[in-house]
């Protein structure tokens, strides 16, 4: 009732002193100096992830066993969770609230969760017709190509991917070992992709050789080159050629292809990334008591340090502060190798300290296989000659991919050189959108960033110490025996145990706190929202205390 | 959206008169929730005897008898005496008094209601003070307070009254204490004490911004370290008396947290603070030492 009751002779009166009416004429809001208002901010999670996927949302979705809508929020973003659940080095996690406060949340393994029901569940996936009256080229089938294909594809742009192997997926295929990333999953992820809409596949096309770019250029309205790094970097020292020496890429692409390696009693790696670390559990699953011989310490490795870690773990050894010197041979038949010992100088401009030499110092190693891993080049036959390169690698704007020439972009590791699968499919993605821009004549939409909350804006009075919930794993004695995959994910109870400990940062998860606490009964709980009543909110502020995860902001009256 | 934590019908509604952020309103929200529509309340002299509205209005769509400020237990009686007489024996009866109402000037009624065991439900909402006339000291005001009668240069010297031994003493079938800052325990010990026959108690630790000097947005959290420092125990008393639980599932906090953000505490030192925080710890220690005592007679 908004009107007070109001007697206007004692006869009006009830006998007894008795109630007739509510209080709802009293609109007590009058009395409000601040105002609280719902006001979603930005998980820090979403901003460490490269491609931006909206992290807090699958993982509410996941725990109110929404999958499906939980794996359209990552496909929005990335369309290969399956993939990047596996083997990103997940930059999301080290910047997680929840890690300031106990361990971080375990987001790449419920990535991964969520990227197997897709692939279990291929209905999900939407499939787009071509409707757009422009068609597009996409250069390198590796994650940077695949994801701009698909996101040019879903929006009805036909394309036509062209890849130099027999088969997609660049790096994931020929680089990224089974045990890690099992060739039937990829098969799957691919499959998945190409068939989600207007794509057609040209493998064994090595574009810049076998059909120049600018025949590109001519047929469509625009070109996206995601070629990445083909070719070993060369070690450039004495004895390299010969019997015994191998790349690293080639070395791997022989194993994923399923063919026979000898890598010998002893092998030696040289180098300290990814691929050193592939190379080296390889061989070592091979057969091979392994060496990794570094330049820098562990601390400069640009491995991911999981697999720093498990390649420990399986008996890899390490030798730190060592540059190759010279190849030793007897009779062109490799012996060893003598490294040059180093030191940590100044830092470069990667920010690593730089290793220079000591003096005089130098070691001595038996070896009857020496893998060099050292970085990887771009292959840039053909291409060079037609976009602007730098230092080898192609020359493209960061937030849109667009090169020099208009209707030519690129990405990935081609662009930025060795870099990660989660960058080269948000290059992708964010050329994609760029190139759909273009095309629809749209302008990029001006929303502001909302503000990212930290662990000081989290209640944590409502959440209790717990440990990350690991990903299932077969022994590292197994492990190192086979190539069979390692981890073998969560099952549900496990995912729901990890979705459970998000804090949710700085976005709604209904936990009703707010209307709960309301003294004033003035929170209304909708079907899908709060709203707070402004006529009988005092302005106490104690949702905006109470919401665990700063859902909520407040502004003073009449400002 | 997730299902509702709470049931979604509100008996209580907006326009009432408490202050910003009022713990004595969240708990009378939080035990209507519990018991439905099928209650009648009995209010005696309080905070709650204004803030519900002005004549002819109530923001509570139950019956409520407003009763003198010492009756409230003796008038509960006599409303559900009434009731069975006319044949209705499901209505609950709850008495909603404040710690002045309680500890001190109704204590008399109450205990003569206890001891015939008259079926009703008696809340005591406890902010600590005779908060409506303008925060006297009652005997539930904890040492070291200041209230208007207990000014600082005077602050209050006497322990807090221990009225659920007082209570214990009667041999009703239910006793609890609660917390605003836990509605879902609350409201559980609501419905729970509602399944009894005879009096149940229960003590509600009710934060009073406007008393305490305290920022009324800190209503919730200063219920929520009143219960981790110790200082109000989450407890219950079953069969009649023999029984008692203490919650202890809970991340300890130190009691400067609790008393530093309230004005009524802030004459204190860090010494008294300390003197208090020991205090409270023994008190803990010895509720402990009873629970397990009762725990292990046999036949229990
Ligand atoms: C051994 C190894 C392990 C790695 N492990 C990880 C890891 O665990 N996690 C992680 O995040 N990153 C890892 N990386 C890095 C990551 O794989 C790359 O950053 C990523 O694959 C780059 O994607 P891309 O699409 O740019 O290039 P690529 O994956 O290299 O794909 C490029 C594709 O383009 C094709 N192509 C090249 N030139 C042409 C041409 N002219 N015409 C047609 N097709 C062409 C290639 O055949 C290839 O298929 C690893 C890299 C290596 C080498
Ligand atoms: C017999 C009598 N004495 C004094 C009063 C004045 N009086 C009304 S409410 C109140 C204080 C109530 O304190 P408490 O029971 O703690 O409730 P609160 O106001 O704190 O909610 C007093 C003293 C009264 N109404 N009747
Ligand atoms: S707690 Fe959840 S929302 Fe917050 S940063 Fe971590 S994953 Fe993201
Ligand atoms: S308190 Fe809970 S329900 Fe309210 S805004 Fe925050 S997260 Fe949402
Ligand atoms: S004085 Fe205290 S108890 Fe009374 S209405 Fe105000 S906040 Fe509530
Ligand atoms: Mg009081």
């Amino acid at each position: 009732m908004i009107k007070k009751v109001e007697f206007k002779t004692y006869r009006e009166m009830p006998i007894r002193p008795m109630t007739v009416g509510d209080m709802l004429w009293n609109l007590t809001g009058s009395w409000r100096n601040v105002r609280p208002y719902y006001d979603f901010k930005r998980s820090p999670c979403i901003v460490g992830c490269p491609t931006s996927e909206n992290i807090q949302r699958y993982i509410q979705l996941v725990t109110e066993n929404r999958y499906e809508e939980a794996w359209r929020t990552i496909i929005d973003n990335n369309p290969m969770p399956a993939v990047t659940g596996r083997v990103c080095f997940h930059p999301c996690m080290s910047n997680c609230t929840r890690g300031e406060y106990d361990e971080p949340i375990n987001i790449n393994a419920i990535e991964r969760s969520l990227g197997d029901m897709g692939l279990e569940n291929p209905g999900w996936m939407a499939k787009a017709k071509a409707t757009g009256d422009k068609k597009a080229a996409v250069v390198g089938g590796g994650p940077a190509g695949l994801s701009c294909a698909f996101y040019l594809a879903r929006a009805g742009y036909p394309v036509t991917l062209f890849e130099t192997d027999g088969a997609l997926g660049g790096v994931l295929r020929w680089g990224i070992p089974e045990y890690r990333l099992p060739n039937g999953t990829l098969d799957k992820v691919v499959k998945a992709i190409i068939d989600s809409g207007p794509i057609t596949v040209k493998t064994g096309v090595k574009v810049g050789r076998d059909i120049g770019l600018d025949k590109l250029e001519k047929e469509f309205d625009a070109v996206f080159l995601g070629i990445g790094l083909a070719r070993s970097r060369s070690m450039d020292v004495d004895g390299e050629d010969g019997e015994g020496v191998e790349p690293g890429l080639s070395f791997l692409r022989k194993v994923n292809g399923g063919e026979k390696v000898d890598p010998g009693k002893k092998a030696i790696v040289i180098g300290g990334g990814n691929t050193a670390m592939d190379v080296a559990r390889c061989a070592l699953r091979s057969g091979s008591d392994v060496t990794v011989v570094y330049r820098r310490t562990v601390n400069e490795m640009p491995a991911i340090r999981e697999e720093i870690e498990e390649a420990e773990k399986e008996g890899v050894k390490f030798e730190f502060l060592a540059a190759p010197k010279e190849i030793l041979r007897k009779k062109g038949k490799l012996a060893g190798i003598v490294f040059q010992r180093m030191e940590l100088g100044q830092p470069d401009e990667s920010g690593r300290r730089k290793p220079v030499a000591v003096e005089g110092e130098t070691i001595r190693m038996e070896a009857d296989r020496i893998y060099s891993a050292i970085g990887e080049q771009a292959d840039l036959e053909g291409i060079s000659e037609a976009v602007e390169t730098e230092w080898n690698l192609i020359k493209a704007d960061e937030a849109t991919g667009q090169t020099g020439r208009k209707k030519v972009f690129a990405g990935g590791d081609a662009v930025t050189g060795a870099a990660s699968v989660v960058e080269a499919i948000a290059a992708g993605r964010k050329a994609a959108e760029k190139i759909i821009r273009i095309f629809t004549g749209r302008a990029e939409s001006g929303e502001a960033e909302p503000a990212t909350v930290g662990i000081d804006d989290i209640n944590t009075d409502y959440f209790s110490k717990t440990r990350q919930t690991k990903m299932p794993r077969i022994p590292v004695g197994r492990a190192r025996e086979g190539f069979g995959e390692i981890h073998t994910g969560y099952d549900a109870a496990l995912l729901h145990r990890e979705a459970d400990r998000c804090f949710s940062c700085g976005v709604c998860n209904y936990c009703d706190n707010c209307w709960v606490f309301c003294p004033d009964v003035a929170i209304m709980r909708h079907e899908n929202e709060y709203e707070i009543n402004y006529d009988y909110c005092k302005g106490c502020l104690v949702c905006v205390q109470e919401c665990p995860r700063n859902a909520l902001s407040t502004r003073e009256e009449g400002k | 959206m997730k299902p509702a934590t709470m049931p979604t019908e509100e008996l209580m509604g907006s326009g009432h008169l408490a202050c910003q952020g009022c713990g004595a309103t969240q708990a009378m929200r939080f035990a209507l929730k519990a018991l439905g529509p099928d209650t009648a309340l009995v209010i005696p002299a309080c905070c709650w005897a204004v803030i519900d509205g002005s004549f002819p209005h109530s923001c509570i769509d139950l019956p409520i008898y407003h009763t003198a400020f010492e009756t409230a237990a003796v008038v509960a009686s006599g409303l559900k005496a009434g009731l069975e007489m006319r044949g209705d024996t499901k209505t609950t009866v709850m008495a909603w008094a404040g710690d002045g109402g309680t500890f001190d000037i109704g204590l008399q009624s109450l205990s003569g209601a206890a001891e015939r065991n008259d079926d009703f439900i008696y809340v005591c909402y406890d902010n600590e003070a005779y908060m409506n006339t303008g925060i006297q000291r009652s005997s539930s005001t904890p040492v070291g307070a200041w209230t208007t009668t207990t000014p600082v240069t005077n602050y209050k010297r006497e322990p807090k009254k221990n009225m659920i031994d007082i209570m214990a003493a009667h041999s009703i079938p239910y006793i609890a204490t609660a917390s605003t800052a836990y509605p879902h325990d609350f409201m559980r010990k609501i419905a729970k004490a509602n399944t009894f026959r005879g009096t149940k108690y229960i003590q509600i630790f009710a934060p009073c911004p406007t008393g305490w000097k305290l920022a009324p947005e800190l209503s919730v959290k200063m219920a929520r370290l009143a219960v981790t420092s110790k200082m109000y125990p989450l407890l219950e008393i079953t069969d009649h008396g023999q029984k008692l639980e203490v919650w202890k599932d809970f991340e300890p906090t130190p009691i400067a947290e609790y008393m530093k953000a309230q004005g009524r505490f802030r004459h204190l030192s860090d010494a008294e603070i300390a003197g208090i925080e020991k205090d409270v710890e023994a008190k803990w220690e010895r509720l402990l030492a009873k629970e397990r005592m009762l725990a292990s007679i046999p036949g229990l």
